[in-house]
């Protein structure tokens, strides 16, 4: 498993130039997980991974019962993956520990078994005891799991991740094990499109959707390689000069998300935005509940406390482009609107 | 960690009560709660229409069983290996007290209870068998790894699909008792309502559930209530007669439809609080019944008879009767299958295949300026690959499956001694292991019935049916709108097309015409959408042969790049005749480099050239040529049909 969580210096979020659009779907989803994730979709060579890794730095702070490879959450039981609910039920006082979001990283070669988690064979046979080796699922509860190239991802791979991320839990059912764990992540996805496309059903498994492109002025072009070059000279002093823009955008996030909740949307809105499903032609109900909660995550973004309806507009751009029904074949980038 | 027993995470559960529309298919799941014998449910639909939320509401009104126990509900994951479907040996009892103990899997759990099975049309064909299968009979029947044994499994199926993904075959959809399809609600106020429910729930799921607490306690009274009533529902003798009409009018192959339709419409009257089905509990369910059975698009719903007073069954049956209509009749007459019709349902073009392809060749729809050939009449495709191709590709097809060395999918053949996978064959490695134990016991440290060393390990050899990647570059130039050729192109690829979706091959298809190639179909499961695509297929312009095979080779990368073990088969469908290049070079010269470095670039692909020329006294068969520079087999159109029944059934088993 590949965890971002290390302090080794990531190119700073703050100092990717442009791609705003992208920027703002990541914090989006930070604000609210429930989000469902954004795919990245673009060429080669547009800040796409670099985004999603630096994003790690900026992610809250959550508590993990200290030990637990399935990352639960000491607070709630109801959430518990079943050992630590059973030592919570037990009256044992769980060990509690703090640490950022995650950012796991999902490899295009994983097998089912790293992804779901397997029977720990070697145990099983020569001891005749089960433990459970567990995937990375369980390692992405509560966090972000990112898939560079969710499209050539192996298509059983691909179904497993669907359940999961539809489920909120990760069910482990082979090699004669039984079990199950919540796994609540929000799932990033990078994509390039001429490599093919995805599944609409996985599509819509992503809550947002943002196209990025190479940046068109010749300013920010040498910009963009000016900071890259500073970046790779000298990681740690580059880090330290944007530690405090970093820092600036952290605590806007913490104040987002505490804003989330109050965040209210008119019942106008509310018809806006059946109605805008509706001209689109979208599948099903998924793209309703989206756009209300990216545009809430947008207004808490933007430290108001009721949508407005440019909000609403810039969550319809960022949800239904990815949904609108084609025609079978129609790429998506044509069937993209403003 | 120790997976045994422990409470599975809680989830909470939207209430059923408070799901908004959707109404056939909450009704279709009431109805199987109320007699689990109907059969389950498949509910073709959208992505994100309430779908597993409602399955899983279900779950939570259905009756306590024995010991105030609730049903169990089990989710299937497409990820379960056969094992933890239809159980195994237990290797902890095994291993420790050296006994042999069944293990159930999920087919016992979900007895008494709802078997979940989203995306039933993505799992895997022998495991949707055997879950269909104990779904049916009640039981599950064990005969694996020395275990022979039967237990029940009794348990609502509930399956969902969407049809875009790929279908289900016939044989195994026959086996749900009832069918719906959904769709997104299209009242605003209605979206709005459902959006403010969803968002709640989300905020505080808790409270949410509090708010519903009385309505589905009221649901849930009224399913024991009609559950209890069940038994003494009377079916009229004229309403069964009313029932085998309707199932014979729609041609519906074999008598499931009837006895499904028979208990469905008596738990609709047990539904209603009535203690006798009536013409219009027929007609409300009739539609879920025969959604997908029918062999022809539009279901047909005969007037109901009239009451019992005037004659028993067959005479009167003409006139009709609207006396008991309300607004179930309205509902039946218009049935939301027609949704189905257009979608095709290539589950009766299976069955009735050159019919249905007439039937779709007269979907010739208007284009703008080019030209659309209709579709000719389908036929049964010969095996396209040459003679001594074939046995490399069988093995090579069975060996790509074992080859795929992360899979644990498939059925368990035999065991070997290798380790690559970590899939343990329990049985075999026992039988290895047994001469060794007493000299083992002897130096053991631990105190274990059977002891286990490394070299005694087996794994499991499993076979699994790998579809083919069928790559389809068609030609689409001016020069193929004459002569009908085109039609009998068409043909050709409907032919393909259905072969391909009886051996569920993944197709893509590039057209090449006018001044570029177009990948018109990326690399899919979805066999129909290909058909829908062809009909409206244009003609014209010129011929850029070589830009078309550039195309191809682009998508060939990509399936390489995703499945390196694939095997992809490449028909080319051409009259040859290049007259536009890339370069400067005569079109047909490039065209023949461009087929040379194909060939290099995709030593695993194997190629196909059909020659579309018209056949006549003149033939150029410049495609012959084609078809040496791809080293291709070489086909003419009127060549790919199966000579006899006799070729064609050797030919399939050998594909």
């Amino acid at each position: 498993m590949v965890t971002m969580e290390r302090a080794c210096a990531h190119y700073p979020f703050a100092a990717i130039v442009g791609q705003e659009v992208l920027k703002k779907s990541l914090i989006l989803n930070v604000i609210n997980p429930s989000l469902s994730g954004v795919l990245i979709r673009g060429e080669k060579g547009t800040a796409k991974s670099t985004a999603v890794r630096a994003l790690a730095d900026l992610l809250p702070e959550i508590e993990v019962v200290e030990g637990d490879p399935f990352q639960s959450d000491p607070h709630d039981p109801k959430t518990m993956a079943p050992e630590v609910r059973a030592r919570h039920e037990a009256g044992e006082t769980l060990p509690v520990r703090r640490r950022k979001v995650r950012v796991v990283e999902l490899p295009i070669s994983a097998t089912e078994d790293r992804v779901i988690g397997t029977l720990d064979l070697e145990v099983a046979i020569k001891e005749g005891r089960k433990t459970i080796e567990p995937g990375l699922l369980a390692g992405a509860h509560r966090g972000i799991l990112y898939v560079d190239e969710v499209n050539l991802l192996d298509d059983h791979v691909v179904d497993v991740l669907l359940d999961s991320a539809a489920m909120g839990v990760n069910t482990i059912e082979r090699e004669g094990v039984s079990f199950s764990h919540p796994a609540r992540f929000t799932l990033v996805g990078t994509m390039n499109p001429e490599e093919g496309e995805l599944r609409p059903q996985l599509l819509d498994r992503f809550g947002l959707c943002v196209h990025v492109e190479g940046l068109r002025t010749p300013a920010d072009r040498v910009e963009v390689v000016k900071r890259r070059a500073a970046f790779e000279d000298d990681p740690a002093g580059f880090v330290a000069r944007w530690a405090e823009e970093t820092a600036r955008l952290r605590a806007a996030i913490a104040a987002a998300i505490s804003l989330y909740p109050q965040v209210q949307a008119p019942d106008s809105l509310l018809f806006e935005i059946a109605e805008r499903s509706l001209a689109m032609g979208v599948d099903g109900h998924r793209s309703d509940l989206i756009m209300l909660k990216a545009a809430k995550a947008l207004a808490a973004w933007g430290g108001r406390d009721a949508v407005s309806p440019a909000d609403l507009a810039e969550a319809a751009g960022l949800a239904l482009a990815h949904r609108v029904r084609r025609r079978p074949f129609e790429d998506i980038a044509n069937a993209r609107t403003a | 960690m120790t997976p045994e027993k422990r409470p599975h995470p809680e989830r909470r559960t939207y209430p059923f009560s408070a799901i908004l529309g959707q109404e056939r298919m909450k009704l279709a799941l009431l109805l199987n709660a109320i007699n689990p014998a109907i059969g389950g449910v498949v509910i073709r639909g959208q992505k994100g229409t309430a779908k597993s939320t409602a399955a899983r509401g279900l779950s939570a009104l259905m009756p306590a069983l024995a010991q105030g126990r609730r049903p169990p509900f089990v989710d299937f994951p497409l990820g379960a290996t056969e094992d933890m479907v239809v159980g195994a040996i237990d290797l902890e009892a095994a291993i420790r007290q050296g006994v042999v103990a069944f293990q159930p899997g999920l087919l016992a759990r979900a007895h008494n209870g709802v078997l979940y099975v989203d995306e039933i049309n993505l799992l895997n064909d022998h495991l949707a068998d055997s879950i269909l299968d104990a779904s049916e009979s009640g039981e599950n029947i064990v005969e694996r790894e020395g275990q022979s044994l039967r237990h029940e499994s009794r348990f609502i199926l509930i399956g969902t699909m969407n049809p875009e993904e790929g279908e289900v075959r016939p044989q195994l959809l026959d086996r749900f008792g009832l069918a719906v399809s959904v769709e997104g609600e299209r009242e605003p106020a209605l979206r709005v309502e459902l959006l403010k429910r969803r968002e709640a729930f989300d905020l505080d799921a808790d409270a949410f559930i509090a708010r519903f607490r009385d309505d589905e306690a009221e649901l849930a009274g009224r399913i024991v209530a009609a559950r209890r009533r069940l038994r003494e529902v009377f079916c009229p003798a004229h309403l069964s007669g009313f029932i085998a009409e309707i199932c014979q009018r729609n041609h519906v192959a074999g008598h499931r439809a009837d006895i499904v339709m028979d208990r469905a419409a008596r738990a609709h009257a047990a539904w209603r609080g009535a203690d006798d089905v009536s013409a219009d509990d027929i007609l409300a369910v009739a539609p879920m019944v025969l959604l997908h059975r029918m062999r022809t698009a539009e279901p047909e719903v005969p007037p109901p008879p009239p009451p019992p007073e005037d004659r028993p069954d067959e005479q009167a049956r003409e006139e009709p009767q609207d006396q008991d209509s309300s607004g179930d009749q309205d509902d039946a007459s218009s049935p939301a299958s027609n949704t189905q019709a257009d979608r095709g349902d290539p589950g009766g073009s299976e069955r009735t295949a050159p019919p249905e392809s007439d039937e779709s060749a007269q979907q010739e729809t208007s284009a703008a300026n080019d030209e659309v050939a209709e579709i000719g009449a389908a036929f049964t495709v010969r095996k396209l690959d040459a003679q001594a191709r074939d046995r490399v590709f069988r093995t090579g097809s069975g060996k790509r499956s074992r080859s795929r060395s992360a899979c644990k999918q498939g059925r368990y053949v035999k065991s070997a001694e290798r380790r690559d996978r970590n899939d343990l064959a329990f049985d075999a490695t026992l039988r290895a292991a047994a001469p060794h134990q007493k000299t083992r016991r002897e130096t053991a440290t631990r105190d274990l019935a059977v002891h286990i060393a490394d070299s005694d390990i087996r794994e499991k050899i499993r076979e699994r049916r790998v579809g083919n990647f069928l790559l389809f570059i068609v030609d689409g130039s001016g020069s193929m709108g004459a002569h009908r050729r085109m039609v009998e192109t068409k043909a050709a690829i409907m032919s393909l097309l259905l072969d391909a979706y009886q051996k569920r091959d993944k197709v893509a298809m590039v057209v090449f015409r006018g001044r570029c190639a177009e990948t018109v179909l990326p690399p899919t499961n979805s066999v129909e959408r290909a058909a829908k695509l062809l009909a409206d297929l244009p003609v014209g312009g010129r011929t850029p042969l070589s830009q078309g095979l550039e195309t191809a080779s682009q998508i060939l990368r990509q399936v390489e790049r995703r499945d390196p073990a694939a095997l992809p088969l490449a028909i080319v469908l051409t009259d040859g005749r290049a007259n536009a290049g890339l370069g400067c070079s005569p079109p047909h010269e490039e065209a023949l480099r461009a087929a040379a470095q194909l060939r290099e670039l995709h030593p695993a692909a194997r190629f196909v050239v059909v020659d579309t020329e018209a056949p006549g006294v003149v033939r150029l068969e410049l495609a012959r040529k084609l078809a040496d520079a791809l080293n291709a087999s070489y086909f003419k159109t009127e060549d790919l049909r199966a000579e006899d029944l006799v070729a064609l059934a050797k030919e399939t088993q050998t594909w």
